[in-house]
């Protein structure tokens, strides 16, 4: 299991079209990926769940990936995150 | 007459058409194969991505990308593996198609509803909308055609949603009016967004109208004119040709820079009070954020907000402006706004006395907290500092002094931080404009806040009814100061702008013209008007019409003079 710590730093957040873009990318990896934010693990692979947990701008975040490919997973998701979410 | 929620401004009218749906309903039951049900469910789902994504390209086409991206994340949504398992383990355990998608559908419909953020609660109209649709699919029901529509028809629904409108003839649409919904559902923001006038949140409007009836819609002030008599339609007749001719008049400046007539560029800006005004600033296409006014952090509530706080919400504007100019002001506590938290005593001249970079100067923890959230932000976009209320050299060095402190601060911690943002000052008092030369020199921009300049040179408590009328933007006295403190700006080479109601004035724009003002701060709503107006214009002429109106002696004669050059 691997895991780091980032800042969102896209101005929307993780809201609608950053995170299905995020959840689409952490769907191809095999690994589990899961989001710590605010003590609570969000499934990573799932938009509605990332919607439900409300990560705005400025949040600190924990990547958490445990799998086989789980060092890719969490290099995608990291880089992903701080490069702004394609925004 | 009928006054419902004003959601999209102009003026509509035209015969009525009742968009009525077949109700969606179905008998749960138990199928006697889950494996074929399932694979019911999965054409279905097909169909569901298929059509959306035509649905989409349909949107992309009308250039409302904003609603194609909306569409394209309902696919996403419900793509979803975790929405997936969930009705495919209902299905499993003897649920039918249509059950299992509205249980997964509801689980999120009421977390999503719960929420304390605006967006995500608007998400749960999505949801809503995706399990209406799904479950039309599944139970072979058709939508109602609004792709051909004849000309001006005036839509009346429950509520609209994006599958309703998505194949919407828009064109031919002059107004809409729906029972439910308020200012940011999904039928205001697609009002808004195509311009059609709306009135939303009319409860009985489906019994009120019926098929072909003719309808008035008045979306600025939230007026619906059911079956009008001669008189207002002849009324309404010419409000519809006005409000179709200043569109299209509005609309040709769309996405131009803001240029005089012999090609003078100006900058156009917009003012806000709040981060959520930022959709109205990115649709009234403004080109920056010319006053952000951050009392909104600071009221209805208890406490202080934290420098976290303060900074998320700094960043979210400068980071949503993407590199485009955003002056922030610092809190501009006292005088007519009041935060009971701070403990400020009652005053006899609350005006003249304890307020803005006064206030702050003698809580610098306080202020500290505020500027190191603004030194943090401006890592992430163009943020200039604005102190308030200057009336000395002493108060901006004093404030210099700490941004600049709090820059070696963040450096020394490595965190992130902008390097020598900027620090002005808004011009709103008499000794201010006095020595417009001396802070010039130190200021990195002027602001000029013609609000309180104009009640502070005449000495006119602009909320006090009985010397209302001499508060005047147009009084010689104020529109010298105006030409002063630009003039001085221009001398020092530091950038001029204006952020008081007078920046949208069309009738002083000649003379602002004139002085060389580099900036109009204006509401997101007039800013296209602006940029038209101050196309009209060549300096030649404003500085013709600025010769005459400095020359005239009395506010009456400025003010009349000035109307009267006003372009149409």
């Amino acid at each position: 299991m691997v895991s780091k710590k980032v800042t969102v730093v896209n101005a929307q957040g993780f809201h609608m079209r950053p995170a299905g873009v995020f959840a689409g990318e952490m769907g191809k990896f095999q690994s589990d990926v899961t989001i710590m934010f605010g003590g609570r693990p969000v499934n990573a692979k799932s938009l509605m769940n990332i919607i439900a947990a409300c990560i705005k701008c400025g949040a600190e975040i924990e990547i958490v990936c445990d799998g086989p490919d789980e060092q890719a997973a969490l290099d995608k998701a990291v880089e992903m995150v701080e490069s702004g979410l394609g925004e | 007459m009928v006054k419902g929620i004003g959601a999209s401004a102009g003026i509509g009218l035209g015969t009525a058409l009742l968009v009525t749906e077949q109700p969606v309903t179905y008998t749960p039951h138990t199928p006697e194969d889950p494996a074929a049900e399932q694979q019911r469910f999965d054409a279905a789902f097909e169909a569901f991505c298929t059509r959306t994504q035509s649905m989409a390209e349909n949107m992309d086409q009308r250039s409302d990308t904003a609603q194609g991206d909306i569409l394209r994340g309902h696919i996403l949504m419900l793509q979803d593996p975790f929405m997936q398992q969930q009705i495919a383990d209902s299905i499993r355990d003897g649920s039918c198609a249509e059950a299992a998608l509205e249980a997964a559908c509801d689980m999120f419909i009421t977390v999503f509803s719960a929420s304390d953020d605006e967006l995500t609660r608007q998400r749960a109209a999505d949801v809503r909308d995706i399990k209406t649709r799904m479950l039309k699919i599944l139970l072979h029901i058709e939508d109602m055609d609004l792709s051909q529509l004849p000309v001006d028809t005036v839509l009346i629904a429950d509520e609209l949603t994006p599958s309703m409108t998505a194949g919407m003839q828009a064109e031919h649409v002059s107004g809409i009016v729906t029972q439910k919904g308020g200012k940011t559902s999904h039928s205001a923001i697609l009002a808004r967004a195509l311009g059609i006038p709306a009135v939303l949140g009319v409860s009985d409007a489906l019994q009120q109208a019926a098929n072909g009836d003719l309808i008035g819609v008045d979306g600025g002030s939230g007026f619906v004119y059911f079956r009008p008599d001669g008189q207002q339609q002849v009324k309404l007749t010419q409000q519809r040709q006005v409000y179709l001719q200043r569109l299209h008049r509005l609309e040709q400046y769309r996405g131009k820079t803001t240029v005089t007539a012999d090609g003078r560029q100006i900058e156009l800006v917009a003012n806000i009070g709040n981060p959520k005004d930022l959709e109205q600033v990115l649709a009234n296409d403004a080109e920056g954020i010319g006053l952000f006014r951050t009392e909104f952090l600071f009221m209805d509530r208890d406490s202080m907000p934290s420098q976290e706080e303060q900074f998320s919400a700094y960043k979210q504007v400068a980071a949503a402006m993407r590199g485009k100019p955003v002056i922030i002001r610092t809190l501009d506590v006292g005088g007519d706004k009041d935060i009971p938290y701070l403990g400020m005593q009652r005053e006899e001249n609350p005006f003249l006395g304890y307020r803005a970079v006064r206030y702050c100067l003698q809580h610098p923890q306080d202020y500290e907290a505020q500027l190191r959230a603004l030194v943090r932000a401006a890592a992430y976009g163009d943020i200039r500092i604005m102190v308030p209320l200057v009336t000395g050299l002493q108060e901006l060095r004093q404030v210099k002094e700490m941004v600049r402190r709090l820059e070696q601060d963040c450096a020394r911690q490595d965190i992130p931080h902008g390097e020598h943002v900027p620090v002005g000052v808004m011009i709103e008092t008499p000794a201010a404009c006095m020595i417009a030369d001396l802070l010039a020199k130190e200021a990195d921009f002027f602001s000029i806040g013609t609000n309180d300049l104009t009640q502070y040179i005449l000495a006119a408590d602009r909320g006090n009814p009985q010397v209302e009328y001499l508060y005047s933007v147009y009084h010689p006295a104020v529109l010298r100061a105006i030409q002063h403190v630009i003039a001085c700006a221009k001398q020092q080479n530091i950038p001029v702008g204006m952020c008081g109601e007078s920046a949208a004035d069309l009738a002083l724009a000649p003379l602002l013209i004139s002085f060389g003002l580099d900036e109009y701060s204006v509401t997101p709503r007039s800013v296209l008007e602006v940029r038209a107006n101050l196309a009209q214009w060549t300096q030649g002429e404003a500085d013709a019409v600025a010769a005459h109106a400095m020359a005239l002696d009395t506010e009456t004669a400025v003010q009349a003079y000035l109307q009267d050059c006003v372009k149409a």
